[in-house]
């Protein structure tokens, strides 16, 4: 393959030539209640070529067929010369690296039967069906994917990768007359086969909490000081500021560029912000990025202060900074943009009892069922809450819904605590039409002075 | 490679039945941003997805590899594992006609594309503002084959053309977009629509002003009806009543919505990208009336639901490369059809008897939560306020709330500026009683 790949990319005549190749073995298995649901095993393969003549735009190919392979060179070049531009694309120096580098499958799916990937689920949709028979209905899925991953440039970069992936997911629904409740669980490592092995338990407390969130009240909107428990606040960093930082918001537009300054401060001192391409063992962790950059660890936030953002290449070079490795695609099909890896807000100090001991009322928002951003507005969706009554967690809740402005939110962060964690789950982010790309999120508990709760419907008057 | 694939499941013994899809595309695709053309591309794909019937038990595999070597056994092998499902496979019938294949589209050169893009980003360039605009063509081919003796085979060609416009003033940020999606190239005239929606919407916003409070009107756009749609339309497919799910399941013939409330999926609308002859599972595909004039007719079902639920599949299925199939809607109409064509101001002409309330463009979070059971509560991500009358400016710090089911029971009226937005065509909705919040 390297062959080919070397003479595809000589005969290029292009200033800059790329081509990835990926070919991937994915199974999914799902079960809905005692019924199974899917069991598929899929091959798939192709490569994407982009090709930047000085003074163009970018010519990008992507296809299915590897035959193709010599004429979907050509084919970018052409593209790119189809683009003709008066400010030239620039990519910021990459120094070459020659690397085959397998990550740690970790007991690798293909060479488990499908039979065993099965047994596996049915057994964890199982545990989540037994705890109590209110609960109803359930979806659990399994699904692997091991990718080799072919990456050659004309600076003299060339990559090879063995990356695997695995994902559990589970969604247990209980009703009781009208009302219906969800409980979810969901794991996510760039390992293998033995890494899901003991995985019940999480799929046994989703179910007991669908369950127990029958009888739980709904919050009572309102403002409070708001605690959010690490998941919460891992997607809370992603969604909310992490797509802020990615420089291609900014990199060609004067106000976002004020908007996201260097040196602005975003927080009090205790916020510290990052996102690492090069932790081990996560989802969103990979050797280089698919621009060839080594990934690494970016600091976005220090003690309060914007010290950073995430780029590609060709918006680092625009604004004179550095490649960060966070130039990512999801597959072949696409090329490569600027994207988060695993993002985290930094440890603090203390316990979760310090962040609470003196909240009289407030909410503790857990286990994050979505969220979104649109601009500076979010809106996250808790799986559960419990509110906290002098400084003691008390009652559980349901339909904790934690909205508002993002950078009021941010300054409203005024303490942190020493108890960080990785959320190794599964899900993805989604960016400019490619989705989902495997990212992870790690925080500690959060604590936000005053955060809008919308729990009930207002009333109608 | 389809007849190869269909023999060797027969030659294997194995399987009493067989289906397949195969599909063949190239995407062309050009992308300014910040007002510049940044990029061209090409995407060429081709698969075969293959499900089998063997021991009354359903097994899927799908690759993209040059040959499909493996496919039968991969098959066969998740066929094992698979649940008893009474699967038949439809037989050879006539296909309606509906072209889905425009030689416009498909002949486009990559410089027609690129004037396209160049002609937005020109009609809505001002200053302080960023203009990114995609435009996309797909040309491809589906061929779906059976051992019941189907065989469909159609062309087609698709467009979609985005456009949106930033504007960042300190920390306000506000974005205003939209779309054109067709099987044919948009029209001048689709192009000054495009372009007239988002300069409208953008002028309206530029003003901010208080949001208002309580049990009030507010009209949703064609856009902003997602949150309202979305759980009558997972209601009212054929999955969620076999999972049991579905509120308005045993309710065909029962009037639950207002009688000015209609929805109707139509595959054979000329011109429309979601239009197909027949679905990926060989189905005919028809126009499947869900509600009319308030009253319950139908639900949306594919092979497998139809098979569970013990009724026939409406022509619904939907199948990638490496999934099985599943239920997907094509063209949803929703209003009264045949009224409410035309252009209309911001609103459809809604607002004139509004005293006080919102037009609502987008809501943050449509989608999560418990969406089936009608409730609803969202903060708005673009939303007017509308006093006497007339658009004041663009509110931010609000939230909308209320139970579709509910509102839908007394609709307030139908605007004039009926549209597709991607995949359905909708009027504005005046909705009464929608519960406004400030935050």
């Amino acid at each position: 393959m390297k062959d080919r790949l070397a003479d595809a990319l000589r005969a290029s005549r292009a200033d800059y030539t790329e081509i990835r190749l990926e070919r991937s073995w994915t199974t999914t298995v799902t079960y809905r209640g005692r019924r199974l649901e899917t069991a598929v095993a899929s091959e798939d393969q192709g490569g994407c070529v982009r090709a930047l003549y000085k003074g163009y735009g970018w010519g990008v190919a992507a296809f299915t067929s590897l035959d193709q392979l010599p004429a979907m060179v050509a084919r970018a070049g052409e593209l790119s010369r189809a683009v003709s531009l008066d400010r030239p694309i620039r990519l910021a120096p990459v120094a070459p690296h020659q690397v085959e580098a397998s990550l740690d499958l970790d007991g690798d799916v293909r060479g488990v039967p499908l039979s065993e990937k099965k047994r596996l689920i049915e057994a964890y949709n199982g545990a989540m069906l037994a705890v109590d028979g209110r609960v109803v209905d359930t979806v659990a899925s399994y699904h692997d994917d091991v990718t080799e991953y072919w990456f050659v440039n004309s600076e003299g970069t060339s990559l090879y990768e063995l990356r695997p992936e695995v994902t559990l997911s589970g969604t247990a629904i209980a009703r009781r007359d009208g009302v219906i409740e969800k409980g979810l669980e969901s794991i996510g490592l760039r390992r293998g086969w033995k890494s899901v092995q003991n995985a019940a338990d999480g799929f046994r407390t989703a179910a007991e909490r669908a369950a127990a969130l029958l009888d739980a009240p709904g919050v009572a909107g309102g403002t409070y000081p708001v605690i959010l428990d690490p998941e919460m606040a891992g997607v809370f960093i992603h969604e909310a500021f992490g797509h802020l930082s990615e420089a291609d918001f900014v990199y060609e537009n004067a106000q976002a560029r004020e908007m996201m300054t260097l040196g602005r401060r975003f927080g009090k001192p205790a916020l510290n912000v990052g996102d690492n391409g090069a932790a081990a063992g996560l989802r969103g962790t990979l050797p280089f990025d698919d621009e060839g950059t080594p990934t690494q660890d970016t600091p976005l936030i220090r003690e309060g202060i914007l010290v950073g953002r995430l780029h590609s290449r060709e918006t680092a070079a625009a604004m004179g900074e550095r490649p960060t490795g966070n130039a990512r695609a999801i597959s072949f099909r696409h090329p490569p943009i600027v994207r988060m890896t695993n993002t985290y807000i930094g440890n603090g100090r203390g316990t979760f009892e310090d962040l609470i001991k003196d909240v009289k009322l407030g909410v503790y928002a857990c286990s994050a069922f979505g969220g979104q951003t649109v601009l500076e507005n979010f809106s996250f969706t808790a799986a559960y809450g419990h509110m906290i009554r002098d400084g003691k967690v008390a009652e559980l809740v349901k339909d904790v819904v934690i909205a508002g402005n993002l950078f009021q939110t941010l300054d409203r962060i005024d303490h942190i605590a020493g108890d960080f964690r990785w959320n190794e789950m599964g899900g993805g982010c989604g960016k400019g039409g490619q989705f989902p790309l495997p990212v992870t999120e790690g925080a500690p508990h959060v604590r936000i002075e005053q955060a809008l709760v919308g729990g009930d419907v207002p009333a109608s008057s | 490679m389809i007849e190869q694939l269909l023999d060797d499941v027969r030659r294997s013994g194995k399987a009493a039945a067989a289906d397949c899809l195969g599909r063949q595309a190239e995407r062309t695709s050009v992308t300014f941003e910040s007002g510049r053309l940044k990029a061209a591309g090409v995407g060429q794909e081709a698969g075969v997805n293959l499900r089998v019937l063997a021991g009354g038990r359903v097994g899927v595999a799908g690759t993209t590899g040059a040959g499909a070597d493996g496919l039968v056994a991969r098959a066969l092998a998740a066929a094992e594992l698979g649940e008893p499902l009474e699967l038949a496979f439809p037989s050879k019938v006539p296909l309606p006609n509906v072209p889905t294949f425009f030689d416009k589209t498909a002949n486009a050169s990559l410089d027609a594309l690129i004037a396209i893009g160049k002609e937005l980003v020109d009609r809505l360039a001002r200053d302080g503002c960023q203009v990114n605009v995609s435009v996309e063509r797909e040309v491809g081919d589906n061929r779906i084959a059976n051992t019941a003796g189907a065989d469909a085979a159609y062309r087609y060609s698709g467009v979609s053309v985005g456009a949106e416009v930033w504007r960042i003033a300190g920390n306000d940020v506000l974005a205003v977009s939209d779309s054109f999606d067709g099987a044919d190239l948009p029209d001048a005239k689709q192009l000054h629509a495009l372009t007239d929606s988002i300069t409208s919407r953008l002028e309206a916003a530029l003003t901010i002003v208080e949001p208002p409070d309580g049990s009030l009107p507010v009209v949703f756009t064609p856009a902003g009806l997602s949150a309202i749609l979305l759980p009558i339309t997972q209601a009212l497919s054929g999955k969620a009543v076999v999972q049991g799910i579905s509120p308005l399941a045993g309710k065909i013939g029962t009037e639950v919505f207002g009688r000015t409330f209609s929805i109707v999926d139509d595959p054979l609308r000329a011109g429309r990208s979601g239009s197909r002859p027949v679905d990926d599972e060989g189905v005919p595909s028809q126009r499947t009336p869900l509600v009319e004039g308030g009253v319950v007719r139908g639900f949306i079902y594919d092979l497998e639901t139809a098979a569970r639920a013990k009724t026939r599949s409406t022509g619904h299925g939907v199948r990638g490369i490496f999934s099985k199939p599943g239920v997907a809607y094509t063209n949803l109409v929703i209003g009264e059809e045949g009224k409410g064509k035309g252009e209309g101001a911001l609103g459809g002409g809604l607002l004139s008897g509004i005293n006080d309330g919102l037009l609502v463009d987008e809501l943050i979070g449509v989608g999560q939560g418990n969406v089936i059971g009608g409730a609803f509560s969202h903060p708005v991500a673009l939303a007017y306020r509308v006093v006497s009358g007339e658009v004041t400016g663009r509110v931010k710090d609000a939230a909308v709330a209320g139970n579709s089911y509910e509102l839908l029971k007394r609709i307030g009226g139908f605007g004039s500026d009926r549209r597709w937005y991607g995949g359905r065509s909708t009027p504005s909705l005046l909705l009464e009683g929608v519960s406004v919040a400030r935050r």
